[in-house]
C-alpha cells in the first residue's frame, strides 16, 4: 500500500491569543483505512489570462476519496486564477495561494477547470485519486 | 497587520519511485493587494444530530468575490464516515475519516449563492472547520 501524508499547519494573530491549528491525515482509498490512494498525476503550467482551463485532462473515478493540490505560483497579488466547478466558481487563488480539496468528480460534467485573470499565471497542481478513464486517442 | 499563514506538507516515500516531498507555505492576503486576511470565525467544532444537510457558511453573511478560505477536518475515526462538501449546490467531494481540506471561497451572493453546505454521512459526527475572511 502506497502511503502518501498530507499536513497541514495554520497559524495567526488575529486573535488575541495567537492561534496554530495542525492537522494530517494519510491518503486512503475511499471507506478504508487498510489501502492509501496509490496513483497520481502532477503537473505544472502557465496559464495565459482569459484562458478556460480543464485541469484534469481524464476522468477520475466519481465519489471516490481523491483529492486535489492546486497552487498559483504568480508573484503579482492582482493575479488570480478562478476555480471551478461543474461550471460553477468555488473560489480564486491568488498569487502564492494554495487549496486542498476532496475531489468527488460525480459526472461527466463535474470537471475541475482554472480561468486565469490579471496576467499569465503559474499553476502547479497533483491529483491524488485511485483510478482514472484514460480519454480515447483521437 | 495580522499575518495568517498556511503551510501543507505533501509527502510519501512510496508512492513513486522517487520520493515525494512537497511544501509550500502562502500567507492569507486579501484579493488583488497584500494586506493580510481581516477576520476569523476561530476555530469552531459541530457536531451533527442526523445526517441531514447543514448550511456551514452563508455566502450572503460575506462579501462577495474575495479571498475567503474555510479549513475542514472530520474527526471522525470510523473509515466509512464522510462528509459531503457542497458549495453552490454543487458537490466538491468527500471528507473521509480524519481527512482535512483548505478551499478557496469566493462567497458570491450575487450570481448563484454559494453557500459552503455539509452533509454527514451517520449522525453524530463532528467536524472542526475554520474560516479566514477577506
Amino acid at each position: 500500500m502506497a502511503t502518501t501524508t498530507a499536513a497541514v499547519t495554520l497559524t495567526s494573530d488575529l486573535l488575541s491569543d495567537n492561534m496554530s491549528v495542525s492537522a494530517s491525515t494519510t491518503c486512503m482509498k475511499a471507506g478504508t483505512t487498510a489501502d492509501g490512494l496509490d496513483q497520481m498525476e502532477y503537473g505544472y503550467v502557465d496559464l495565459a489570462t482569459g484562458d478556460e482551463y480543464d485541469l484534469i485532462a481524464a476522468t477520475p473515478t466519481a465519489t471516490k476519496a481523491s483529492k486535489l493540490y492546486l497552487k498559483n505560483h504568480s508573484t503579482d497579488e492582482t493575479y488570480y486564477i478562478r476555480v471551478m466547478l461543474h461550471a460553477q466558481e468555488i473560489g480564486r487563488l491568488y498569487g502564492g495561494d494554495w487549496m486542498f480539496i476532496p475531489a468527488d468528480f460525480h459526472d461527466a460534467d463535474a470537471d475541475i477547470m482554472i480561468t486565469a485573470i490579471g496576467g499569465t499565471n503559474k499553476i502547479c497542481y497533483a491529483l491524488f485519486h485511485e483510478g482514472i478513464t484514460k480519454d480515447a486517442s483521437a | 497587520m495580522a499575518t495568517t499563514t498556511a503551510t501543507i506538507t505533501l509527502s510519501s516515500t512510496d508512492l513513486l519511485s522517487d520520493e515525494l516531498s512537497l511544501a509550500t507555505t502562502c500567507t492569507l492576503t486579501g484579493a488583488d493587494n497584500s494586506t493580510g486576511v481581516i477576520g476569523t470565525s476561530g476555530l469552531a467544532r459541530k457536531t451533527t444530530a442526523n445526517t441531514t444537510e447543514y448550511t456551514l457558511f452563508a455566502a450572503a453573511d460575506y462579501t462577495d468575490d474575495k479571498a475567503h478560505k474555510v479549513y475542514l477536518k472530520n474527526t471522525s475515526t470510523t473509515a466509512t464516515e464522510y462528509f459531503e462538501i457542497q458549495v453552490a449546490g454543487t458537490v466538491v467531494g468527500r471528507i473521509w475519516a480524519g481527512d482535512w481540506a483548505f478551499i478557496p471561497w469566493s462567497a458570491d451572493s450575487t450570481g448563484t449563492n454559494c453557500d459552503i453546505d455539509i452533509t454527514p454521512q451517520a449522525a453524530n459526527m463532528t467536524l472542526e472547520y475554520m474560516l479566514f475572511e477577506d
